[in-house]
């Protein structure tokens, strides 16, 4: 697991008097999460896809959101590895979205230009991005081909490329939208677009 | 006002009804009991043993039938139930049905003590309930260490038994916010059973936090814990998987912080607790309020009473151990005898 | 009967059996299925993580051009489309702020009348099963399958307010209307890894490992799915699991309309059975079934 640069020492007393509860407000207002519903069961945790893997598990996160401890959440390698599966928010007693403050928490990494733990996640992302805004579709081909040279994998999925070649999965010729112009208006505003 | 001696109807066997039946008749007025299984008990008659004190409950239950039967006041009816109830005045006509036919008694007061229900945690198809035959509820728990204890055959290979609290209760997204109270002190006396039972295996409660609010309790679950062995493990499991015969629980250990699995032969459930379908019925033929969840609700002008003539006691005004529901069944007679005294 | 169909960048691409076994499932069971004229990526994972907007507008985009075409009901063969598209009409539902929002940005009026539902549930409520069982001409008999649900097509359950989301049951009674044994077993609904394929694979491997055994210890002899992204990484993976795990798997992942229409009498080839890497056509020849 990448390490996570922690802005709180958690080997140290944390002065309960210091923490300020604006990300808590603030991830009410913007995804209309209330965190105060948590009951620390930990049933989040325990079922999640990836905590094995994860630095912090979905409790630790919610409960760094309480404690406002913005730089750890944004820094942490669980924005990188949650595969937003849900499974926490349909098990949670209290419905509690993770999945949708871990997405906020991506976005706002992102804005602020924060390098996430694994580049290649974000770096998949960006390129999928990139077809979207230029053919409005993407092909899933191409997109492989170009992150696996981008990543210098270029022998990664070669076997299984040869494979799919022979059971006719791979199009050399992907469909494009026709009004594009319609697609990349939606990109307008967005700081995703940025080139990776 | 007729001249008849006054007489109580009280629905439902279990400790509550029991107690009540019998300090009515006691106190010299008729009593018919009710009950619509074939022996008297309820709930407490399917128990292995008891807390704080690890007593039998068929004793209790053998000494208050003994009480009852000293009692000629008290008319018991069992495989009955309540058909209809019509109000008249001070009294109710209600109609019984038994197996052999229904006949109608007037009554003068009511006390309702139809016990509860355990939630259906198949609801929760992350723990298997209803599909992996060892996920059990606490209940049919129960039964398997009755049997075990009884019988003294016992599964050779019991290696680890787990039990989750809060299956149902304090989930909202279930329905039931709630605590339901005696979760917390069963489960440690089911866990301090297996480890009686079977000294070698391993017994796991997972908990959000344990509630031993009641005289001995706390010293009860710690005494599980310290010399029956029996390990906390805090954190509300996520998962059961059947793997190779066993059964595979994910959870957190919310007190590390960090994913843990354990596997197990047996899951058991503390499933919420919630009133017994009877108990919705009898609300709607007495035309009493039932709270949010369905439990009996008090009419404000004293704790058991629900409406007039009618009282509750027990597990169906809300969930409550076989001790406090004698207590509230003793108090339900109070109210009752208090009512007759003045009206004679 | 016309819906919508949004058959999604997968579907035009690796996933091009799951299409046509849709289309021709849909057809034969009287589901006029009219693609969204120009339709573009509904965002997938890549885009909600990124930005909240850009992913529902992305996906509103579609749903406005269906609006436009007078088709309020709209499928998606695929999960992961299926629960962009169902998000973003949710959110657009859900959030006066977020509707006016993305009007503005689509620069059209915000799709607030499309239902959105994924295959199995159009078929489902739309033909219901009996009307299913009565079209098969040759039932799918003596073969135990496990039906994957994976996580986009029932979770979150506030949005898709489709079956349950531990134990659904919905694409095992489709299964079961074929005459094909549905095991009970503990993944239904789990994740397979999802959108990890290329950039975190080990995470495929892993979860999709975890589903695969399962599978097996279920008796399972082949695993039916409803999403390219599951279907890909089991499929696809599924040599570098074993390689893992130490276990020959050998579970072929097949759409359940290819078993629809298996079932409805077409062929392999019409089916694209023949396109699944971990090939089903012993297991179907050893059942007598093609």
């Amino acid at each position: 697991m990448p390490a996570t640069q922690l802005s709180t020492d958690f080997h140290k007393t944390m002065k309960l008097d210091n923490v300020n509860t604006s990300l808590q407000e603030e991830i009410k207002l913007e995804c209309g999460v209330d965190i105060e519903l948590c009951m620390e069961c930990g049933k989040c945790s325990g079922g999640c896809s990836n905590a094995h893997i994860f630095d912090f598990t979905p409790r630790k996160v919610v409960q760094l959101v309480k404690i406002g401890d913005e730089e750890t959440l944004l820094k942490m390698d669980a924005l990188s590895t949650c595969v937003s599966c849900h499974l926490c928010v349909d098990r949670c007693p209290s419905q509690i979205d993770i999945p949708r403050i871990i997405d906020y928490l991506r976005e706002k990494a992102h804005k602020q230009g924060i390098e996430p733990t694994r580049k290649n996640v974000q770096l998949f992302n960006k390129l999928m991005l990139d077809y979207v805004q230029k053919n409005g579709r993407v092909a899933e081909t191409h997109l492989m081909v170009r992150f696996n040279f981008k990543t210098g994998q270029y022998f990664k999925d070669a076997e299984m490329g040869r494979k799919m070649f022979f059971k006719g999965k791979l199009k050399p010729f992907p469909s494009k939208v026709k009004r594009i112009e319609q697609v990349r208006l939606l990109f307008r505003d967005v700081p995703a677009r940025r080139e990776g | 006002m007729s001249n008849r001696t006054k007489t109580a109807l009280i629905i439902g066997g279990g400790p509550a009804g029991l107690e009540a039946a019998i300090k009515i008749g006691q106190a010299g007025y008729s009593v018919t009991l009710v009950e619509k299984e074939p022996v008297l008990g309820g709930t407490l008659r399917k128990l292995c043993s008891s807390f704080p004190r690890w007593e039998n409950p068929q004793e209790l239950i053998d000494f208050k039938l003994q009480q009852l039967d000293q009692l000629p006041v008290v008319r018991v009816m069992t495989d009955t139930v309540v058909n209809a109830a019509e109000r008249r005045g001070d009294s109710f006509l209600v109609t019984l049905q038994g197996k052999e036919g229904s006949n109608q008694v007037d009554v003068d007061a009511v006390i309702i003590a139809t016990g509860f229900e355990l939630f259906d945690a198949s609801v929760y198809g992350e723990y298997g309930y209803g599909t992996y035959p060892n996920v059990l509820n606490s209940l049919e728990f129960e039964e398997k260490l009755k049997e075990w204890t009884a019988a003294g055959d016992k599964p050779e290979a019991l290696q680890t038994v787990a039990f989750f609290k809060c299956v149902g209760s304090r989930d909202r997204s279930k329905g039931y916010p709630y605590c339901s109270k005696i979760c917390c002190m069963y489960a440690a006396k089911q866990a301090g059973l297996v480890k009686d039972l079977f000294p070698d295996s391993k017994c796991y409660v997972f908990y959000m936090d344990y509630r031993a609010a009641g005289k001995e309790y706390e010293e009860f679950v710690r005494s599980v814990i310290e010399q029956k062995h029996v390990r906390y493990v805090r954190g509300r499991p996520a998962k059961v998987i059947p793997e190779e015969g066993r059964l595979l629980i994910r959870a957190e250990d919310t007190l590390m912080g960090i994913p843990i699995e354990v596997t197990a032969d047996v899951v058991v459930l503390a499933n919420a607790i919630i009133p017994s379908s009877g108990t919705k019925e009898m609300a709607e033929l007495f035309g009493i309020k039932t709270g949010k969840y369905g439990f009996l609700d008090s009419d404000s002008k004293s704790p058991l009473q629900a409406g007039d003539r009618v009282f509750f006691a027990g597990a169906c005004g809300f969930a409550v151990e076989s001790l406090g529901a004698q207590y509230q069944g003793a108090a339900a007679a109070a109210e009752v005898v208090a009512l007759f005294n003045q009206a004679d | 009967m016309s819906v919508a169909y949004f058959p999604g960048c997968s579907l035009h691409g690796m996933a091009s059996e799951y299409d046509r076994s849709a289309r021709l499932v849909c057809r034969h069971l009287g589901i006029e299925l009219k693609e969204i004229e120009d339709w573009s990526c509904c965002g997938a994972t890549a885009a909600h993580s990124l930005d909240h907007l850009l992913a529902v507008s992305l996906s509103a985009r579609n749903l406005a051009i269906a609006e436009q075409m007078n088709l309020n009901q709209v499928t998606a063969p695929c999960a992961g489309c299926y629960n962009r598209l169902k998000t973003a009409s949710y959110e657009i539902r859900n959030s006066e702020a977020i509707a006016a929002e993305v009007e503005k940005i689509i620069g059209a009026p915000a799709p607030v009348y499309s239902e959105v539902t994924n295959m199995v549930q159009l078929i489902i409520e739309n033909v219901g099963i009996e009307a299913v069982a009565e079209k098969v001409r040759k039932p799918l008999s003596n073969m135990k399958v496990a039906c994957y649900y994976g996580c986009l097509l029932t979770r979150p359950a506030k949005v898709t307010g489709f079956d349950d989301p531990e134990q659904p049951e919905s694409l095992d009674r489709l299964m079961q209307s074929l005459g094909l044994e549905t095991v009970n077993w503990s993944h239904k609904a789990e994740c397979c890894g999802g959108g990890f394929a290329a950039s975190e694979t080990s995470i495929v491997v892993d979860l999709g490992g975890q589903v695969l055994e399962a599978a097996r210890q279920a008796g399972a002899e082949a695993v039916v799915v409803a999403c390219p992204m599951c279907q890909t990484n089991l499929d696809t993976r599924q040599e570098a699991i074993e390689k893992v795990r130490g276990v020959k798997y050998s579970l072929p992942i097949i759409y359940f309309t290819q078993l629809l229409g298996l079932a409805f009498g077409y062929s392999v080839s019409q089916l694209g059975l023949n396109k699944l890497l971990t090939s089903p056509l012993t297991l179907l020849k050893a059942k007598g079934l093609i």
